[in-house]
């Protein structure tokens, strides 16, 4: 038997099909088309093809990018551990003999593979739409672009909510106000205080990857290399932190009976 | 003799809550019935032998490891979980055939023993519709299976016939002795004393988070031999037979219960049973009735449970 493997790729699977289900995923697919449905309505009711052009990549820097890709791992990522762990679906797998840190990394790699289901139709419709409807023949560097970045940010993202989901009962509540208020407000802030959130790192990848349009307009002062690696590498250490915490985690609901 | 499964001093704590309070037991070869009410900690000790929760004190073992770890061993340990969660999404054979397959088998042999195990659990014919529309006996069976589809050594239950028509238990019951007589080991709990009666002599006792009492049916209830048993008398003249039954030696104490209502505590069911008929004729007292609470396993855990409090 290929033990190993065969669990890794088992736990993968089977992650990728229970992110991938039912009322969830109706609802996170809608939430994926209102970058592509906005798109539309300004389509419908301002045609121009340059105000539309310029729109499809501002919403995409500004919308899709920072709320939602981040609300679509936040969902998928959370509940990995942290539903399993409420309805005791969690030691149907910790009772085999498949390593912890397998679990850890299969769940990962599922949620990802689900959250990317979404997220590159979120960032590459609302441009396609607005080729469509406007006319525009956008280079193929910006829908490429943009499409890495969000993987980026499924990569970084993905794994910090796993991370959260397994460590705090209110991971949810956590993971929105790290979202909105952490990855909306610091980079607003002057100096190097920017540099403590991912988004930044993406929108200087975009820049490093564009030389023209709204998404070639954001700060360089971190190199292509740190934009690509800092996101992966908050996904690869969070996996990494994951696996070490499920080792030492206790996995029964807090107060059982019986 | 070396347990399958051994606990010694075993404590699990929830917050100031104890869940298992210096547990010791050894679970020999066979089946074993670990038997006490709800909250006696029944599951805490399934949930730390699935290493899903860690020993706050003592050691326990299973199959010769540690409870709580990861490794080869657990391939040898099916687990069969009280609560009613699932994959409700899935597919009964899905969800069997995936633990499988998480477990290392190959696609062709995890869907061969999940099929094997399905049958053996009655439930073939459901096996294709999704978790979610099965009733709770199934969930239950669906769970047995997925428990012994990898044709474990040791088996884990948690109270497995909660849920289950009498038919049904009939069967698992069946099955639970089929699989020990193949040669596996099987740890069932239960708080329906007569469930596991009907199983096995062999029973760990446990309330309030400790052992009561271990070992065969039989020396666990001379146990409760040293103590007085309880008999409930109905009779029109509840102190007139007081008086006489108060002449016997055997009888340590007598409590008026109702008016046409007492009950007596004896050192010696049998002399007083042989003995009562003989009273009542020759002192001419009209016994109605005659009950006692001691005649079922239940009495016999309820007699050494207030040892513990």
């Amino acid at each position: 038997m290929n033990g190993g493997v065969n669990g890794l790729g088992t736990v993968t699977w089977l992650s990728l099909r229970g992110s991938l289900r039912g009322g969830r995923l109706a609802g996170l697919a809608g939430f994926a088309l209102v970058p592509a449905v906005i798109v539309g309505a300004i389509a419908i009711t301002h045609p121009a093809a340059a105000s539309l052009s310029s729109t499809a990549e501002n919403l995409f820097a500004l919308l899709t990018l920072p709320i939602v890709v981040m609300v679509i791992m936040l969902v998928l990522s959370v509940g990995q551990f942290r539903t399993e762990i409420d309805a005791e679906t969690l030691v149907y797998l910790t009772d085999r003999s498949v390593k912890r840190a397998t679990i850890v990394v299969g769940k990962y790699l599922g949620s990802l593979t689900a959250a990317l289901v979404l997220v590159i139709p979120a960032t590459i419709l609302p441009l396609a739409v607005a080729s469509l409807a406007g006319g525009i023949s956008y280079p193929v560097a910006v829908p490429l672009t943009a499409a890495s970045a969000a993987i980026l940010a499924a990569v970084g993202y993905g794994g910090f909510f796993l991370l959260l989901g397994l460590v705090s009962r209110s991971a949810l509540l956590i993971g929105l106000l790290y979202g909105f208020l952490w990855e909306e407000l610091l980079p607003l802030l002057p100096g190097d205080v920017p540099r403590f959130t991912v988004i930044f790192y993406l929108r200087s990848f975009l820049s490093w990857e564009l030389s023209s349009g709204p998404l070639s307009g954001f700060s360089k002062v971190v190199s292509l290399a740190a934009s690509v690696a800092t996101p992966i590498g908050l996904g690869a250490a969070s996996v990494v932190l994951g696996a070490i915490v499920l080792g030492y985690l206790e996995t029964a609901p807090e107060r059982v009976t019986g | 003799m070396t347990g399958i499964v051994e606990a010694e001093g075993v404590t699990k704590r929830y917050g100031e809550v104890l869940g298992l309070n210096g547990f010791s037991a050894t679970f020999p070869p066979g089946i074993t019935g670990l038997v006490g009410p709800n909250g006696a900690g029944k599951s805490t000790f399934f949930r730390l032998l699935a290493g899903q929760l860690r020993c706050d004190a003592g050691k326990l073992t299973l199959l010769g490891n540690p409870a709580w770890g990861q490794g080869e061993f657990r391939r040898r340990v099916g687990y069969c979980p009280e609560g009613a969660a699932l994959f409700d999404w899935m597919t009964g054979e899905d969800f069997v055939t995936t633990l499988l397959r998480v477990d290392g088998f190959s696609r062709a042999e995890a869907v061969e023993r999940a099929r094997r195990a399905i049958a053996s659990v009655g439930l073939t014919d459901a096996s294709r519709r999704r978790i979610q529309v099965y009733s709770k006996g199934m969930r239950q069976r669906i769970k047995l299976a997925q428990c012994i589809a990898h044709d474990p050594a040791l088996v884990l239950l948690d109270e497995p016939l909660n849920g289950v028509d009498p038919a049904g238990r009939a069967s698992l019951s069946a099955l639970m002795r089929k699989l020990s007589a193949e040669g596996h080991h099987v740890i069932v709990s239960s708080h329906v004393l007569y469930e596991v009666e009907r199983l096995t002599d062999q029973i760990v006792m446990i309330a309030n988070g400790r052992t009561i009492a271990e070992g065969d049916l039989h020396r666990i209830r001379e146990l409760i031999d040293e103590r007085p048993h309880v008999i409930d008398i109905t009779t029109p003249d509840p102190r007139g037979l007081a008086r006489l039954l108060g002449d016997w030696d055997h009888v340590v104490s007598i409590e008026f219960r109702g008016p046409d209502h007492l009950r007596a505590l004896t050192k010696s069911p049998d002399a007083f049973y042989a003995a009562l008929p003989g009273l009542v004729v020759a002192e001419s007292i009209a016994v109605l009735e005659v009950h006692s609470a001691d005649d079922n396993l239940d009495a016999v855990f309820r007699y050494l449970s207030e040892g513990t409090r």
